[in-house]
């Protein structure tokens, strides 16, 4: 899963970069990080508090850019069998990378899980606070054209999933259906919308089928 | 270092709405009924698509040459399933048509 760091680092350098001019301090550049854990609503933030939004547009925002993690616990809970304190601790650390990891590979434990959640929670933390400190010393990690390795990587997460036809016709519906959110609805909530009814379109297709096994068939490949 | 009191309840507020919602997926335990399983069984597929495909153009008015060599990874993809290969030649064909001169 190396590639997913190369997506990873520069944005939390990036974000820090950000965040530091927006005027927060190193301190809570980091505890931002630590606390909310989740790289757009933490760039959309620093901007909001840069241009002087009120607290509670901060919060709401954030609320609307990440409800679609409910998508992924939701589904996460029933491919992986976790304990309750399991599922907090692996509710904490969740984001878009280790789902797609875990859900690409055939591996399915509480270990596995949380060993790609926490290896992106150490890195983003660790260069946001890179970030911080070095502050503008760094050129923009975005002029490089890091920001594709991000779809780069979900695309080699995603070929793999796509078995039937109808997998291939709600990814093209999904893929058009977000170019037209994205350009009306906030990022991260627009992907939620997306899932919703790319989803639902899914299994109103599917609805002669016999009921679908909670797992996935196994096919493991070497996505780590 | 400094840390102001408004400021450490608004990421609070943060942190309690991103956990929430992640870890209101993760606690619904009730059995669901077929619909709604093959509902999940879709999620990844409509998600990472709509992850994938507005990501994909980018903002430096390189749009066509990303369009292109992200159709390039998928290929990779498709016969070799091997992510930091996929990742390698989209971003490497990426950088060599910036190199050549490129800009579309």
């Amino acid at each position: 899963m190396f590639p997913i760091y190369l997506g990873v680092i520069p944005f939390a350098v990036a974000y820090a970069v950000t965040a530091r001019a927006a005027g927060l301090s190193v301190l809570e550049t980091c505890l931002m990080s630590l606390l909310v854990f989740a790289g757009a609503s933490q760039f959309s933030a620093a901007g909001a508090f840069a241009g002087g939004a009120a607290g509670l547009t901060i919060v709401f925002t954030t609320f609307l850019l990440n409800v679609r993690h409910l998508l992924y616990g939701l589904s996460l809970g029933r491919e992986i069998k976790l304990s309750n304190p399991q599922r907090v601790v692996s509710a904490y650390f969740l984001t878009d990378e280790a789902y797609g990891i875990v859900m690409a590979s055939g591996e399915r434990s509480f270990a596995f899980l949380l060993g790609c959640e926490m290896s992106l929670f150490v890195s983003w933390n660790v260069f946001t606070l890179v970030g911080a400190l070095a502050g503008s010393i760094i050129a923009d990690p975005t002029k490089l054209g890091v920001d594709f390795i991000f779809p780069l990587s979900f695309t080699a997460l995603i070929v793999p999933l796509l078995k039937s036809r109808t997998d291939i016709i709600v990814a093209g519906i999904s893929g058009i259906l977000a170019i037209v959110f994205s350009k009306i609805l906030p990022g991260g909530f627009s992907i939620f919308a997306t899932g919703v009814i790319g989803s639902l379109l899914g299994a109103w297709l599917t609805r002669s089928e016999p009921p679908a096994q909670p797992n996935l068939e196994d096919n493991t490949r070497e996505v780590a | 270092m400094s840390l102001r009191f408004e400021i450490l309840l608004v990421f609070l507020g943060m942190c309690f709405v991103t956990f929430g919602s992640r870890l209101a997926g993760l606690m619904l335990r009730a059995p669901l009924p077929p619909f709604w399983l093959r509902f999940l069984r879709f999620v990844p597929i409509s998600v990472f698509a709509a992850l994938i495909v507005p990501a994909i153009p980018g903002d430096q008015g390189q749009g066509i040459m990303r369009v292109l060599t992200s159709l390039l990874a998928a290929f990779v993809a498709w016969r070799t399933r091997v992510l930091w290969l996929t990742v390698l030649v989209g971003f490497g064909t990426f950088w060599v048509l910036k190199l050549l001169g490129v800009h579309a």
